[in-house]
């Protein structure tokens, strides 16, 4: 009895030791690290808003945030985190790459878009034309992009959220066209890529392919991507066309719940979400050229972003049909790329 | 609808790859050489088309190459991982190939003999950066057993978790790995501490690793002895375990001051109020430095109905281990000094007689390069390595060492009913050795060793003679 006892006060100090290890460890990181794994073109968004975001949790809470950031293609970087990538959070270009870490990776619940506001996107975007200076090929909208000798520059599908955007984009307009149907959208989307010379495997990737490397005559590209590109290097060189019709472009965030649970994250990981829908969140997104959903933020904003016909990926049947049947193993885009 | 805005000015260029100059894409109109023009147009950009796939593909083969299994197979070290390191499993391997021959009377020449001592093909690796594990068999000595086997969890420096099976903090010499002790075999301190057990422990280094700090719950084990060696292996033999701590500290370790960097002195202890029986004594033998069996408590010499009459471990055992080492430049010495206070027992003739022995031992040894690498505790790289016909001589390493034995004179009062038999068990045991070590290669070291050990007592007339031996060993460490 007394040696049970004994083992007894001993795994309990032994616990005790290890707790406060533990507690040593917590107190010795007052600074708390954040790693946001986003896709390619918001760099810009996220080194504006982590900055205000560790401002605003300094003054409400005295601690330290620091958040780093991770880019790249949006499927790409799912994979990534899939495959390990310790991101606290997901900021990625569409819900199918979250999806898809949470069911292929269990990372996260399935419900996951239910956790905040508007479905969990929290600005939106649309994918508009980015043109040389003079607009020479005269390229007005979709119907365009598949004339002979039009270079297009777009990035992989199966690797970039955004070029699935430009990808759906394209075959909605197709099939709203008189006439239109799957087939008649399919042809269309395949005479597209037919004239894409170079597949990048993220946005940003394909705007240095279109902007630095003077690559084809017309970028499909992200709405804010497209002003980034203006602005940067300045109206004399590029213009921005946009279509008769595209799509509402809805970027997905998410707490990626089995790494918060590990790192003890989960508070700051989550107010840093909920302060993208704060008056301040959705004045820096409107600022990087993200469509904000506040109302009063996007009037002050409104001539930035002009109204146009935008589909929804409802009109697909979800991101999960959508993503199955155009961009799976097999599927259309399989079929119709390089054939 | 077609908007055409200058941007503002902004100060994120530098995040941007955007420097380029868009190329015009048109012929000016009414230019005669049109056709001309429109022809080197196309031709330029299948031009920048083929220099852009081949920059992606640098691109792409630069990404894969970032996160791609990395093989390192080198001189001494073969694994598998990542390029970060925080995931990777290493293939080790120990070969320890001896022979052992005796001068003098003590030990038979029937002794002199080749041995595998060690054949201990180990995995090992890390997951996260934070995850250990260990796996070691031994093949040695025609027999199987898992020498270690044991998890880790480094939460931070100060704070690791350690579960399975692995060496209990006590005994300096016994916590130095096989491939680096000095000595064919450790010396006589080493019988007094545990050598591998099962257990739960916690450690950690503070201040840079000026302290460090281990305290665990071990199945507990006999002086010198793994659970392996247990009647039954690899389980408690009794119903309480073995309390293990150990303090040390390298107070200049992270000092400028590089004459007292290489300092380091602690102390470590076990503790276990131990139940043993006559059947299972929870009491072990020891060896001298040629691994001859010098000392050992009654065994049972009872036959028929009457009890078992062996000495068992009755009662408090606790060991206490101060210990140090100072390195400096080639040259290294260390030492320890370890007791053992263990409450024995013996029923002899419907009797029980009961005692508290304190046994000890200490050494001090000293080692040098005599090609001037620096000595460490713990691994040492050569200076050169030794291939025939090329330059190169490999390290060459001189070690001395003196220690000693002590058994308790209460260990051997009463007569019959005593404790050990000074008949057969010694009651001292002083030994000195030299050596010298040859590394040819990082992973090789070939050693020599005289060891010479006079013993008082264990004898049916005076002293047991002295033994003579002269080890030597053939190692393979990677």
């Amino acid at each position: 009895m007394e040696h049970s006892n004994l083992k007894r006060r001993l795994l309990i100090a032994l616990s005790a030791a290890v707790f406060i290890g533990g507690a040593g460890s917590a107190a010795q990181a007052a600074e708390v690290t954040l790693l946001n794994v986003s896709y390619d073109p918001t760099r810009e968004l996220y080194t504006d808003f982590n900055k205000a975001f560790a401002d605003y949790w300094k003054k409400k809470t005295g601690s330290t945030v620091k958040i780093n950031q991770s880019h790249g293609g949006s499927g790409r970087q799912a994979r990534s985190v899939i495959d390990g990538l310790a991101a606290d959070v997901v900021t990625l270009a569409l819900a199918a790459d979250v999806d898809a870490i949470a069911t292929n990776g269990r990372l996260l619940p399935v419900n996951w878009e239910e956790r905040l506001p508007d479905h969990s996107a929290p600005y939106t975007s649309t994918i508009v034309f980015l043109v040389r200076k003079g607009n020479p090929k005269n390229i007005k909208d979709w119907g365009d992009l598949v004339k002979p000798g039009i270079g297009v520059i777009t990035p992989n599908p199966k690797t970039s959220g955004g070029a699935r955007w430009n990808y759906l984009a394209a075959w909605a307009w197709a099939k709203k066209q008189p006439g239109g149907s799957d087939a008649t959208a399919k042809e269309f989307v395949k005479k597209l890529f037919k004239n894409v010379p170079v597949l990048d495997t993220g946005a940003r990737g394909s705007t240095t392919t279109f902007a630095q490397r003077g690559i084809g005559d017309v970028a499909i590209s992200w709405e804010n991507e497209a002003w980034l590109a203006t602005k940067e290097l300045g109206p004399d060189k590029f213009e921005i066309v946009i279509p008769t019709i595209s799509i509402l472009a809805e970027p997905s965030v998410a707490v990626v719940d089995k790494v918060v649970l590990r790192r003890g994250t989960r508070v700051v990981a989550e107010e840093y979400l909920k302060y993208l829908y704060s008056p301040e969140g959705q004045e820096i997104a409107a600022r990087n050229y993200y469509r904000p959903r506040n109302p009063q933020v996007a009037a002050k904003h409104a001539e930035l972003f002009p109204k146009l016909d935008l589909v929804t990926i409802k009109e697909f049947g979800g991101w999960g049909k959508a993503q199955k049947e155009h961009f799976g193993d097999g599927g259309v885009f399989d079929q119709i790329y390089g054939k | 609808m077609h908007i055409r805005r200058a941007a503002a000015g902004a100060s994120i260029a530098a995040l941007l790859p955007f420097s380029g100059t868009a190329l015009a894409q048109t012929a000016p109109a009414g230019d005669g050489n049109a056709d001309l023009r429109q022809e080197i147009e196309e031709q330029k950009q299948r031009l920048l088309v083929l220099e852009r796939k081949l920059e992606l593909q640098q691109e792409a083969a630069t990404a894969a190459a970032a996160t791609a299994p990395r093989l390192t197979l080198n001189a001494s070290r073969f694994q598998i991982g990542n390029t970060d390191n925080t995931n990777f499993i290493r293939f080790r391997g120990t070969l320890h190939a001896d022979a052992r021959t005796y001068g003098g009377e003590s030990v038979p020449e029937t002794a002199d003999t080749f041995i595998l001592r060690r054949v201990r093909p180990t995995i090992e690796g890390t997951f996260g950066g934070i995850y250990d594990f260990k796996f070691m068999p031994d093949f040695a000595g025609g027999r199987t057993v898992i020498v270690d086997a044991y998890a880790a969890a480094r939460f931070n420096p100060a704070a690791v978790l350690t579960v399975g099976k692995f060496k209990p903090p006590v005994g300096l010499e016994r916590l130095q790995s096989s491939a680096d002790i000095r000595f064919i075999e450790r010396a006589l301190p080493t019988n007094l501490v545990p050598n591998r057990d099962l257990g739960v422990q916690v450690s950690g280094d503070l201040a840079g690793g000026a302290f460090s700090y281990a305290v665990g719950y071990f199945n507990g084990v006999p002086d010198g002895q793994s659970s392996d060696n247990l009647a039954t292996p690899d389980v408690e033999v009794d119903t309480a375990g073995d309390y293990a701590a150990r303090l040390f500290f390298q107070p200049f370790t992270n000092s400028d001051n590089f004459n007292l960097r290489g300092l380091g002195f602690g102390i470590g202890t076990t503790w276990v109020d131990v139940d043993g029986t006559a059947a299972n004594t929870a009491l072990a033998a020891y060896r001298s430095p040629g691994q001859q069996s010098v000392f050992s408590y009654r065994a049972n010499t009872a036959t028929g109905t009457t009890p078992n009459n062996a000495t068992f471990a009755d009662g408090e055992r606790l060991r206490l281990a101060p210990q140090f080492y100072y390195y400096r430049g080639s040259f290294g010495i260390l030492g320890e000094y370890t007791k053992v206070e263990q409450d024995v027992s013996r029923a002899v003739g419907g009797v029980t007689r009961s005692d508290t022995l304190q046994n000890s031992a200490w050494q001090t040894q000293f080692s040098w390069f005599l090609t001037g690498e620096d000595e460490a505790f713990r691994g040492f790289t050569p200076g050169s390595t030794f291939r025939p016909g090329k330059d190169g001589s490999g390290a060459w390493e001189l070690v001395a060492r003196y220690h000693e034995l002590d058994i308790d004179d209460a260990a051997f009062e009463g007569g019959a009913t005593s404790f050990a038999n000074p008949l057969t068990a010694v009651s001292k045991a002083t030994a000195y050795g030299v050596g010298v070590n040859w590394y040819p290669w990082n992973t090789v070291k070939l050693s020599l060793n005289y060891e010479q050990t006079e013993f008082e007592g264990g004898a049916a007339t005076g002293d047991r003679a002295d033994e003579k031996a002269l080890l030597s060993r053939f190692a393979v460490n990677f």
